[in-house]
């Protein structure tokens, strides 16, 4: 397994920087489903950006070591690099509204001391309903299952706490 | 009561500290460590060496084997509860789920890559 491909404090430190450099993105895929808890497994960590040329981009990419490859044949966008490699660039989500609508429906998630805004699990769901491509279909099964359990785990902690109440 | 090496990873993942540092920093040597973990009752020595290394108390390192039994039994029932409500639930999808909740959502990115990475998973 090599070790630099799985999330590390290299990769911390971009997201760190595109923070600090106030750059509007989210996790979204299967990485932002991972962090909610959904059983699933995923090669990268999909980033969508309200901007692309958001200035903050290039100098969190200096700061990182990076650098930003452009769209070349059929090819998207890209990032190139040891700590910014495990990343993909989305600028649109098949099957969702615009970065800023879609934000209403995203939260923030603590990465140790950094937070990082992720989608919430059911537009994930909702926008592997529109792609339908196979893996999209392997994978929607465990992400329904793991929003059920989410929310009524959820409803479970809460019925504890307030039999517990009273 | 008995050492819990799930905790003493947790306290080291949050300190940045790999458990070889941990064993180095504590005094305390590999096998010595490894023996301790599958042992029923441990020494209050090799604990204090631990927990201070760790800076935490030393009761922070132990486990009851009661409790997890009891934390697990709740895990499970709960995932029966959930998958039961609905016959299209998985039941592994819901209590691997309830499994990853437990985690900190970093531990759960973690697992969800480092599990693409093995040859017999697949995205």
């Amino acid at each position: 397994m090599p070790e630099n491909l799985i999330i590390t404090n290299k990769e911390i430190v971009f997201l760190k920087e595109l923070s600090r450099h106030k750059v509007e993105f989210m996790i979204v895929g299967a990485a932002a489903a991972a962090l909610q808890g959904a059983p699933v497994v995923t090669q990268d960590v999909d980033l969508w950006f309200k901007d692309l040329s958001d200035p903050g981009i290039p100098k969190a990419l200096r700061k990182s070591g990076g650098i930003f490859v452009p769209a070349f044949g059929r090819n998207p966008p890209t990032f190139a690099g040891d700590a910014v490699k495990l990343f993909d660039i989305f600028l649109t989500m098949h099957g969702l509204r615009c970065f800023s609508e879609e934000k209403k429906n995203s939260y923030e998630v603590k990465l140790g001391t950094l937070k990082v805004r992720v989608l919430n699990l059911d537009r994930i769901i909702k926008s592997k309903e529109t792609v339908r491509r196979p893996k999209d279909l392997l994978i929607l099964p465990v992400l329904r299952d793991a929003l059920k359990t989410i929310r009524q785990g959820k409803r479970i902690r809460n019925s504890g706490r307030t039999s517990r109440g009273q | 009561m008995q050492l819990s090496g799930e905790s003493i990873r947790k306290l080291c993942r949050a300190r940045g500290l790999s458990l070889n540092s941990l064993l180095k920093r504590s005094g305390v040597s590999k096998t010595a460590f490894y023996h301790l973990l599958h042992k029923e009752t441990v020494l209050p020595r090799s604990i204090g060496a631990l927990a201070t290394a760790l800076g935490v108390r030393p009761s922070a390192l132990l486990e009851e084997r009661d409790r997890e039994r009891r934390r697990a039994l709740r895990l499970l029932e709960a995932a029966d509860r959930i998958a039961g409500s609905d016959p299209s639930t998985d039941l592994d999808n819901v209590r691997h789920t309830l499994l990853l909740l437990e985690e900190e959502p970093i531990e759960r990115l973690r697992r969800s890559l480092i599990r693409a990475r093995k040859p017999d998973h697949h995205e």
